[in-house]
């Protein structure tokens, strides 16, 4: 006898619609017809990992995919906490910046309470807190970045989380140290103020705060980075979180232990340690590709959102789906917006030169 | 059919002819406390009696039954469910009862004779082998007749969701604006749309200027599992209508951005100025008694990344599927069926949806079977008889047994008129039958 799902499964997880990642690069080539494909949907580093966690995975044992991996990521979380002065208690590792997400929102919310984010940002705050059967509060965007006023307004009694993408991906928008400080004030330790960091190392402007300053005044803060996005390791699933001492401890309860596994907490460390100028090489290849795409696009009468980030937005003439179909066609592969409730608008990676004309030229032929 | 179970009334019974007063008693009792008239809820007494006598005398006699009654606010919901397990389900064919012999035995035609009384009648396959015969009586509602003030101006202006209130100005400017081939006939009762909204079946948006005048609107439901229909965007306001058309069509998207939808589909109403922002399609066909045909162009566009996948095809349709795959930049695997001589059994069943307002029925095929080119002869004759001037048939390209019915269709004289990308299994290419040639 089968089961009967309707009655099984909660309505917030039946009505939920799971979210379908795109197929093996071979297959989409297959599909599309295409013989070289520039994938430049994910924000990944086209310089990948930095050597010393190149030659962390190039050497790591066969023998040692038997043996469990730390199960807390012991001497990640010591390099980690070093790195930012503060307790390794303060750190929680995860698989993914995405798993301590779902760590945040089961430490605090239950049935009946609420999350708030903006509603052009990234999307798995809001699908995390939707799957689970917490409402999703998402505050429309003001030019392009997050509104504090209106989330402050849209705070109640059963909201537990604030989470805040600095920078706004895929906006690049971020809110200065000032408008952070005063955030923070206002909401006064009541609810949790998640800061996702995930593009922290990209950013250059000098008014942009780091979220760690802030713990130890607010403790209320709880800090997201990753290793996907400039340190290279998108594809071993690994990113951190960090907070005050009590906190941390209470999302501990909720945190899946071994789920990092073994290559990932020694590339993430050897990340870190990196003394190659990694940072700084990934950060000029960004800037001469932003100012050349800048440049080009501009040049087609295209209207951009350009900020903070290894990334921009572009606005197309019509459907960014189709968009991305044909570009795919040509062997590029973007990022449509309207998942992220910008129609007509794609998301493009910045990356090496090489991928960058093969974009606009690409982009050039669909749209003439 | 995911169906509000407090809205929702159920009488188990079996299928038999002595029965059939408790089942209409009790279709009529449920009709009249979700609201209906007289009128209405005994004509649709009155296709129950038949469905009821029809499925005891032909279908599945003596079998448990369920009859439920479903309160969607602006109509009522008949459901006879059973369990296809050891019947033969031919006889759920809407023109079972014809043979190439002999004219029907009115006695028989009990599923057609419903659907004369009701607005909608349509047979569907469910999860663990269940049959669901539904039938749909809508309630009648006053027409729009108060004379509106168009909005003086619409430079700035906000969307929101209406209210009951605001939903009805909503779809008395769209009646009294709006070109009526450009805006479903619901929009001229707005009574109706409230009832609709409600139900939440039905979604709406309204742009409003400074002095909160509604400057105009879009409607939205879900078509299938994965596809939202929209109806609209409708403005009211000519001087800015790219403006306020953009402004819904976004908020639109947004709403359904992060849902189960696929795909955005447009039939009706979508003003030019919006195009860019779909993929044409192609259009249906639609015949009317005494009027020249008129082309119903769909407009679509996918709100995710086109995933890609496999198609099943079979003779000159694969042509028409390359052709049109490589217009709307999809990427199809296309594969072809082929017969081998396998044996092949038992007799076929096709689902039909009847809208009488329309004179159209949609088929689509439930149930392989060896009599597959016999039983679309039969529904043609049967339903062109009827009166039927608009007959469409729904193949799902994701389900390999039906492209069997790909060259049977064609040389029934049924044409391929429309993909829908993702609207099944994978993608449906809907074929419009055309006696002219």
């Amino acid at each position: 006898m089968k089961p009967d799902l309707d009655l099984l499964v909660p309505a917030y997880v039946r009505e939920f619609e799971p979210y379908i990642p795109s197929k093996p690069d071979s297959e989409l080539m297959k599909l599309y017809g295409c013989n070289r494909l520039f994938r430049l949907n994910n924000n990944e580093n086209p310089l990948g990992p930095p050597p010393g966690a190149r030659e962390v995975i190039g050497r790591f044992p066969p023998p040692k995919g038997a043996v469990y991996p730390s199960g807390d990521s012991y001497c990640l979380r010591r390099e980690i906490a070093a790195l930012h002065n503060i307790d390794p208690d303060q750190i929680l590792v995860g698989n993914g910046a995405n798993e301590v997400i779902t760590f945040v929102i089961k430490a605090f919310c239950e049935k009946g309470d609420n999350i708030i984010t903006a509603d052009k940002t990234f999307a798995v705050y809001e699908w995390v807190a939707t799957f689970s059967g917490i409402e999703a509060r998402v505050i429309p965007l003001i030019r392009e970045g997050f509104d504090d006023q209106a989330m402050v307004e849209a705070i109640d009694g059963h909201t537990k989380i604030i989470f805040v993408c600095n920078p706004n991906n895929p906006t690049g928008t971020y809110w200065s140290k000032d408008i952070l400080t005063n955030f923070l004030d206002t909401v006064d330790g009541k609810q949790i103020v998640v800061i996702d960091e995930a593009y922290f190392e990209f950013v250059e402007a000098a008014d942009f705060p780091n979220g760690m300053d802030f713990i130890e005044r607010y403790p209320n803060v709880v800090v997201f980075r990753t290793f996907s996005k400039m340190y290279g390791l998108a594809g071993l699933r690994i990113g951190y979180l960090a907070g005050d001492l009590n906190v941390v401890d209470m999302i501990r309860r909720t945190c899946v232990v071994y789920s990092v596994n073994g290559i990932a907490q020694e590339a993430a460390q050897a990340a870190l340690q990196d003394n190659t100028n990694h940072i700084q090489r990934t950060r000029d290849l960004i800037k001469e590709s932003k100012s050349f795409l800048c440049e080009e696009l501009s040049r087609m009468g295209l209207s951009l959102i350009v900020g903070e980030g290894n990334f921009l937005v572009v606005r197309l003439p019509g459907s960014d789906t189709l968009a991305y179909r044909k570009l795919m066609h040509e062997g590029v592969m973007i990022r449509p917006m309207t998942g992220f409730r910008y129609p007509n608008h794609i998301r493009i990676t910045l990356a090496q030169m090489e991928a960058m004309e093969a974009f606009v030229s690409a982009l050039k032929k669909i749209l003439h | 059919m995911d169906m509000d179970k407090t809205r929702t009334l159920t009488l188990g019974i079996t299928a038999s002819a002595p029965y059939m007063p408790v089942a209409t008693s009790f279709v009529e009792s449920a009709a009249i406390v979700f609201g209906m008239k007289k009128e209405e809820y005994l004509r649709l007494c009155l296709a129950t009696e038949e469905i009821f006598l029809y499925l005891s005398n032909f279908v599945c006699p003596g079998k448990a039954l369920e009859v439920q009654c479903f309160n969607g606010f602006y109509y009522t919901r008949v459901l006879f469910r059973f369990s296809a397990v050891e019947l033969n389900l031919s006889g759920l064919n809407i023109a079972s009862t014809i043979t190439p012999a002999r004219e029907p035995d009115l006695d028989a035609m009990g599923l057609l004779i419903a659907s004369r009384s009701v607005d909608h009648l349509d047979v569907a396959a469910e999860k663990n082998n269940r049959i669901c015969l539904t039938i749909t009586k809508e309630k009648a509602y006053p027409a729009h007749s108060e004379k509106l003030n168009l909005p003086q101006s619409a430079e700035k202006i906000s969307t929101e969701t209406p209210d009951a209130e605001r939903l009805k100005y909503f779809a008395g400017f769209a009646a009294q604006f709006c070109d009526s081939a450009q805006r479903p006939a619901f929009l001229t009762y707005p009574g109706k749309l409230v009832d609709m909204v409600a139900s939440g079946e039905y979604n709406a948006i309204v742009a409003l200027n400074t002095k909160k005048e509604t400057v105009g609107g879009v409607l939205f439901c879900y078509r299938t599992e994965k596809i939202v229909q929209c109806f609209g965007p409708y403005c009211f306001c000519k001087e800015q209508e790219n403006m306020i058309c953009e402004t819904l069509l976004e908020a639109c998207l947004s709403k359904i951005a992060r849902t189960r939808a696929l795909g955005l589909l447009s039939i009706s109403g979508l003003p030019e100025s919006l195009r860019h922002n779909f993929e044409k399609l192609g259009s249906l066909r639609y015949h009317e008694e005494g009027k020249a045909p008129v082309d119903e162009f769909s407009f679509y566009r996918l709100l995710h990344e086109d995933p890609g996948f496999e198609v099943w095809s079979c003779g000159d349709l694969t042509i028409y599927l390359k052709s049109e795959y490589r217009r709307l930049a999809l990427a199809r695997e296309i594969r072809t069926i082929r017969d081998m001589g396998e044996t092949r059994s038992g007799a076929s069943l096709f689902a039909a949806e009847v809208h009488r307002d329309r004179r159209a029925v949609t088929l689509r095929p439930l149930w392989p079977g060896n009599d597959l080119a016999a039983n679309i002869e039969r529904h043609i004759r049967f339903l062109r008889n009827d009166g039927f001037l608009n007959l469409h048939f729904e193949l799902d390209l994701g389900i390999p047994w039906q492209a069997e019915l790909i060259p049977i269709l064609l040389n029934y004289q049924f044409e391929p008129g429309i993909i829908l990308p993702f609207a099944g299994k994978s993608d449906i290419v809907i074929f419009e039958y055309n006696d002219e040639t």
